[in-house]
């Protein structure tokens, strides 16, 4: 089932400035919509909204048919959270089968199968604080699955774990979310990129940017979505004939490092850091490069660009050497005005 | 599975541990009995309480952080021989004969019925109206700052006026006339539940404070009402505080003379093991009643009588609470 989420609200906390959440988010049927943000973008805010946790302006709909009225319980949506949520005084099983007296059909869950199909078949009698994090994350999500909700919102279930689990829950996800319609929230550009069919990336209240994976991550729409996405920004001295003066963002897999001389621009090897098979070089760039003046009275964070340049290498420079960096024309990308 | 196997393994050195402090825990006790048996028979209390201070230092010096947790442990234990000393000496001043007698007296039966009866019917009226209000408390409203002052209002009171803020709300010419308070049983839970709610409502509030919402969240999208979510998930989360929040109501109420010495002197109430209407008084007030009268060592055996069954009674809610504890690891 598709799923239609515009929402406005203002939220209020003591001692700290109202927040404001404006933004829309579409999910095809079947299709995971990755919510990608910094913590403190909202994102949050906006998938409890969605869920109906807090009071807000807007609407949401499932299939068309309007849900802003109705209270959570009544939205048939799963929940996974970032912490679990698991009920510590019910063992495994029940939490599984928390939903079932709920169920409109009276159907019955079958929690063994869901926990079977999740590997954690064998904890169905103990308690949510006896179990790690991975096997936390799996009850949850088979609590989730039990209801046979409509919609899975996740709230990024994989960033309380360690490195191993993440990477192996991520794989069980990608498998459940095939074929649903998900929203997941996160901040890890990683696992953006490996669940989402499309992204939004989040900023400040607002959805700033949406679509593909590919669109978000090769073409980023601003400085912001670069940056997050993980691409560098690099702005060329004006009178670097047609470049032009305006920043352009590329990723580090698409910048080459070539012989001084050799490249589009020069710069000294700060540090080169280890990145499972590749490293990531960091390189200084020389002169003019990365030195835009923002005479355009867009916001200046708009035409910003960094005076540094991540690049991916198999045999890296060492720190100090003085190297030319090759940025592929076809590979850059042209912020939106 | 590895997690499990772990954490036997830590149950079990925890356990050990456990059971080395509790040797070590009984030790100090015995040491402290023979102490304080000595110290008596040679009419020599102050002596013991000096005993108290320095092994307390003594203690502190080897268990914790040398002169520090000597200083802090001798500091301490001023106080523990400030309440301690006084209850020693008061058990062991007894006279069982007296004892004796007040244990058969069908008066004190009375007594000790309506002091037990009475508590428990105040504990359960804060409990049911409190844990609502102690919910809210927690989850935050507008005014609630202004709410949770008026129920910490009978800590700050003077509980004689407690019981006249009783006698100007109910009964003859008061907002609620029907309820005629004064020598009633109404009247004494009334008084007892005015005195003793802030310490439930405020156990209970912060027990809600410790469940987090989003367990609240994840019943509400998973299908459960409020109200299923507050049975299901809530309820049962606060189960221990409630029980605190109703034993210190209750304990609170036991040992509660102002107010009811006020709205309450002399009490009718329905006596079930004469099976009818009798006249009583509150223990508190009955201790008083009897010292008054001129006698101390009777006044003090009924205060040991109601000391003990207290004690028993504490003892007891908490062997049961322990055993209630839900099946969680943490």
């Amino acid at each position: 089932m598709s799923l239609h989420a515009e929402i406005r609200a203002r939220f209020t906390a003591p001692g700290a400035e109202p927040f404001v959440v404006d933004a829309a988010l579409d999910a095809d049927a079947g299709e995971t919509l990755v919510v990608l943000g910094p913590s403190g973008s909202g994102k949050t805010l906006l998938l409890e909204a969605v869920a109906g946790f807090h009071s807000c302006e807007g609407r949401v709909a499932v299939d068309g048919r309007d849900v802003s009225d109705l209270p959570p319980e009544a939205r048939n949506f799963g929940f996974v959270f970032q912490d679990y949520a698991l009920f510590p005084h019910m063992t495994v099983a029940e939490n599984v089968r928390f939903g079932e007296r709920y169920l409109d059909d009276g159907a019955e869950v079958d929690a063994r199968s869901l926990l079977d199909s999740l590997g954690v078949a064998d904890l169905a009698d103990r308690y949510p604080p006896t179990l790690s994090g991975g096997e936390r994350q799996r009850v949850a999500l088979a609590r989730s699955l039990a209801v046979a909700p409509d919609a899975f919102l996740l709230d990024e279930p994989l960033s309380a774990l360690d490195a191993p689990t993440r990477a192996a829950l991520r794989g069980d996800l990608a498998d459940t979310l095939a074929d649903r319609t998900a929203v997941y929230v996160t901040h890890d550009r990683t696992t953006a990129r490996a669940l989402a069919d499309r992204v939004a990336v989040m900023h400040d209240g607002q959805v700033v940017q949406h679509g593909t994976p590919d669109d978000v991550f090769e073409r980023p729409a601003s400085p912001f979505v670069a940056r997050f996405t993980g691409s560098n920004v690099v702005a060329f001295d004006a009178a670097d004939a047609g470049r032009g003066s305006d920043p352009v963002a590329i990723r580090p897999e698409h910048v080459a490092l070539v012989a001084p001389g050799r490249g589009d621009v020069e710069g000294v090897v700060e540090r080169a850091v280890r990145e499972d098979a590749a490293f990531r070089v960091t390189v200084a760039l020389d002169g003019p490069v990365g030195a835009v003046a923002d005479g355009s009275g867009r916001d200046g964070d708009a035409l910003a660009a960094d005076r540094t340049l991540d690049a991916f290498a198999v045999d890296p420079p060492a720190p100090g050497d003085r190297v030319g960096v090759a940025l592929p024309e076809e590979r850059l990308a042209r912020f939106d005005e | 599975m590895g997690t499990g196997e772990a954490r036997g393994g830590e149950t079990r050195s925890v356990a050990a541990g456990w059971l080395g402090r509790s040797s070590l825990v009984l030790a100090v006790l015995t040491l402290h009995a023979v102490a304080f048996a000595v110290a008596w028979l040679l009419d020599a209390t102050t002596w013991y309480a000096v005993f108290a201070l320095a092994s307390a230092a003594a203690l502190g010096y080897v268990a914790s952080d040398g002169p520090f947790g000597a200083a802090a442990a001798a500091l301490g234990a001023v106080l523990l021989v400030a309440v301690g000393l006084p209850l020693a000496t008061f058990v062991a001043r007894q006279e069982p004969s007296v004892v004796a007698e007040k244990a058969l007296d069908p008066e004190v039966h009375r007594m000790l019925y309506l002091t037990v009866y009475a508590p428990l019917l105040a504990a359960l009226v804060t409990l049911v109206f409190g844990t609502p209000l102690a919910y809210l408390l927690s989850r935050g409203f507008a005014g609630d700052s202004l709410v949770q002052s008026l129920v910490d209002l009978p800590l700050v009171v003077p509980h004689s006026v407690a019981g006249l803020l009783i006698l100007f709300g109910f009964g003859q010419g008061a907002a609620f006339e029907f309820l005629p308070v004064l020598g009633t049983v109404p009247g004494m839970v009334l008084a007892l539940t005015f005195v003793s709610a802030p310490f439930a409502v405020n156990v209970v509030r912060e027990g809600f404070d410790a469940v987090d919402r989003r367990l609240e969240y994840a019943a509400r999208i998973h299908g459960a009402s409020r109200w299923e979510t507050f049975r299901r998930v809530d309820l049962p989360l606060v189960k221990r505080a409630m029980l605190t929040g109703g034993v210190m109501a209750w304990a609170r109420s036991v040992s509660e003379f102002g107010a009811v010495a006020v709205v309450a002197y002399n009490v009718e109430f329905f006596y079930p093991v004469a099976g009818e209407t009798v006249t009583g008084q509150h223990a508190p007030v009955f201790i008083f009643n009897t010292y008054t009268s001129g006698s101390l060592p009777e006044s003090s055996a009924v205060g040991f009588i109601l000391l003990t069954m207290s004690v028993a009674i504490f003892l007891l809610v908490r062997w049961v609470a322990g055993d209630t504890s839900v099946g969680v690891g943490s």
